[in-house]
């Protein structure tokens, strides 16, 4: 299985050197890293995310409740620094704490009421972006104005560029990655993870509390999201209460191209992260170097994910499909 | 007696209970919400929502799930009013747009059936596809001019102030719940939701079956789409975006398991109504419909963690009846043995 594991890796990476090889090669510009990493902003949320969630699916749940977490995130943090007068740092924390109550609200029920995941998240999309609008009302400003005004400090967290280069957001995503990886594959705490998404009742008789450990997860991916809106709202320059909703399905797109079951027990961090790039660069290179417009780009994202998981499916057992057909013919 | 007593516990009517229990609730407040205009007009403004959420109902009861239905609605509903705008027939228009609808139910059907691919990854896919197409066949553009004949369709009464739509809906929906729970291949959907390999092995086809729920799923989409333009008059390429999930949550409100195998169309249906009332409700109640996904969201999740703690602590009642009915006649054997020895 592993060697399977590694083999996908492989051929996400092999796609991603292809991908910059064709845009490379239909407009040099793709390569200036000034244009490279000024798309990152776009993509950035959709990777931090993904790697989180992709723990929520090892366990064998889904979490579609994190693009509303996002736009929670940034409209707490607005109305904080703005309206209660907090720090924007405090604030920052303010709405990590935020974030990390939703999710844990959701893992509750999940993990420790054993309602369906989905059903669950579906619920927690519609109550946090509901509850981001009530607080965005809180505020003076309106609304569809969104907060803005933002001090230098806050700003510049993801103007800034290391070496002039690399942006902060990059740097961001590959220190979360890093985690995410160590934490999934390098500590007893992944283990569990695996474990419970494999068989909970036989993680539970060998001791593991494997409620706690669904529970986590949720958290954890709802953290990553509220980071993910605070360096959204960075860039933008503006809190809004809506700003996460078309992210969800980039989000589990990402995470199943990257290789993770879901139905669990199974996946990747590298994985993920690679295939949120592979997306990421999709949706930046098509516009630019093939001029195809933006609102197309659901189809080739969409098509991708469908031949892969197609492909998975037909290789896993060739004899279903044929014997199909035949009955068929 | 007996039978008055699961019907009460069935899921419908205790949604159906619910439902009334709001609007009662509401009347309370604000008497004027008991006109019976104003209660119609929730069932005549959940048309759409009704059709979505019966025809995922399909799907969901046999234990998968269709999250491409709000982009199904809009290329429907693209195509369909394109054609309304050119002038074509309101017969072709519609036969084409339920078309499309069954074409796209079938590739889903397809893969997920067929090719045993979680349904929720390939409808995402599939969802991603067919939104873009929307935009491919529109565009971009909104289409609008639609024939004022079609449009003012309704508005139509069929009795008294409830329109043809919801008529034509609630008929249809009436009709196939008796399918679904009296005729031998209705029962087949539940039967494949509850176990597809025991349905399988009783030679139920499991997967023309859900084949089949995927294309029922598709039509009622684009029907809902033909309802959404006339109500609407124009359609925008972002028609029906994320009206999946509200369709969904409208099943779970009506008391349909997502793990399959339970419920029936008249408890999406009314699922439906609850949904589509919210925003109406908390007007009638002097909030702002600001608050409209927060209720949702926490009547969803409420009415789904009591449903769930309920029934698993049903089944450990049982299970310890089951024990302790073991054990008693365990013990009553060994003592009559011993009688017997002695």
């Amino acid at each position: 299985m592993k060697k399977a594991l590694k083999r996908w890796e492989t051929v996400l990476f092999c796609i991603l050197i292809l991908e910059f090889v064709i845009f490379a090669s239909a407009n040099s510009k793709f390569l200036m890293p000034r244009v490279l990493f000024g798309s990152i902003n776009d993509i950035i949320p959709t990777c931090i995310i993904s790697l989180f969630v992709t723990f929520v699916m090892i366990t064998g749940g889904i979490d579609i409740q994190a693009g509303s977490i996002v736009g929670l995130t940034s409209i707490v943090l607005g109305v904080s620094w703005q309206d209660w007068g907090l720090n924007i740092w405090a604030a920052s924390l303010l709405a990590i704490l935020v974030a990390a109550l939703a999710g844990s609200i959701s893992g509750y029920f999940v993990a420790y009421c054993g309602v369906q995941p989905m059903v669950v998240t579906l619920g927690g999309s519609f109550l946090f972006s509901g509850i981001a609008l009530l607080v965005s009302n809180l505020s003076a400003t309106e609304s569809y104005k969104g907060i803005s005004g933002f001090p230098e400090s806050f700003v510049s967290l993801s103007k800034k560029k290391l070496f002039g280069v690399i942006p902060n957001q990059v740097i961001i995503f590959l220190a979360l990655a890093v985690i995410a990886y160590i934490l999934l594959h390098k500590t007893k705490y992944g283990r569990k993870i695996f474990l419970v998404g494999v068989n909970q009742n036989a993680a539970e008789y060998s001791g593991i509390n494997s409620r706690l450990v669904i529970l986590s997860t949720y958290v954890l991916s709802s953290i990553s999201a509220s980071i993910a809106g605070i360096v959204l709202t960075s860039y933008l320059g503006t809190a809004k209460s809506d700003i996460g909703a078309t992210l969800t399905m980039p989000i589990i797109t990402a995470v199943v191209l990257g290789g993770t079951l879901s139905t669990g027990g199974k996946g990747s961090a590298l994985g993920t992260s690679l295939a949120a790039v592979v997306i990421g660069m999709l949706r930046f290179g098509l516009p630019l170097c093939f001029k195809v417009s933006q609102q197309y780009l659901d189809i080739p994202v969409g098509l991708i994910l469908l031949i892969v998981v197609i492909g998975r499916s037909i290789a896993n057992n060739p004899k279903v499909v044929a014997k199909f057909a035949k009955g068929r013919m | 007696m007996g039978q008055f007593k699961k019907l009460l516990k069935s899921h419908e009517v205790s949604s159906f209970l619910f439902l009334v229990a709001l609007i009662l609730l509401v009347g309370c407040v604000n008497p004027s919400f008991l006109q019976p205009t104003s209660i119609l007009n929730c069932f005549n403004d959940s048309v759409v929502f009704t059709l979505l959420a019966g025809g995922i109902a399909f799907v969901i009861l046999t234990g998968e799930i269709d999250v491409s239905i709000g982009a199904t609605l809009g290329i429907s509903a693209a195509v369909g009013a394109t054609l309304l705008r050119d002038g074509s027939n309101w017969m072709i228009a519609v036969l084409t747009a339920l078309s499309i609808g069954a074409v796209v139910g079938l590739v889903n059907g397809l893969g997920v059936a067929v090719l045993n691919i979680p349904s929720l990854i390939f409808t995402l896919g599939v969802n991603g596809v067919v939104r873009g197409m929307i935009y491919v066949y529109t565009k971009g553009a909104w289409v609008e001019n639609l024939p004022p004949a079609y449009t003012k369709l309704s508005n139509q009464p069929l009795v008294g102030q409830l329109t043809i739509f919801y008529g034509i809906t609630l008929a249809g929906v009436i009709i196939l719940h008796f399918v679904l729970t009296k005729t031998k291949k209705g029962k087949y959907f539940i039967a494949v939701g509850d176990n597809a390999a025991g349905a399988n092995l009783v030679g139920i086809p499991a997967v023309q079956t859900k084949i089949l729920a995927y294309v029922i799923c598709g039509v009622f989409a684009a029907a809902a789409g033909m309802i959404y333009t006339s109500r609407i008059g124009f359609i925008t390429p972002t028609a029906g975006n994320s009206y999946e999930m509200k369709a969904i949550a409208a099943c779970v409100l009506g008391g349909i398991s997502l793990s399959g195998g339970q419920g029936s169309l008249i408890g999406a249906s009314i699922g439906a109504v609850i949904m589509s009332s919210i925003s109406r409700i908390l007007v009638f109640l002097g909030f702002s419909s600001d608050y409209d996904n927060t209720i949702t969201g926490v009547l969803l999740i409420t009415i789904v963690v009591i449903n769930t703690v309920t029934q698993n602590k049903a089944i450990l009642k049982n299970r310890h009846q089951i024990l302790a009915a073991r054990t008693a006649v365990k013990t009553g054997e060994t003592e009559r043995k011993g009688g017997l020895q002695q």
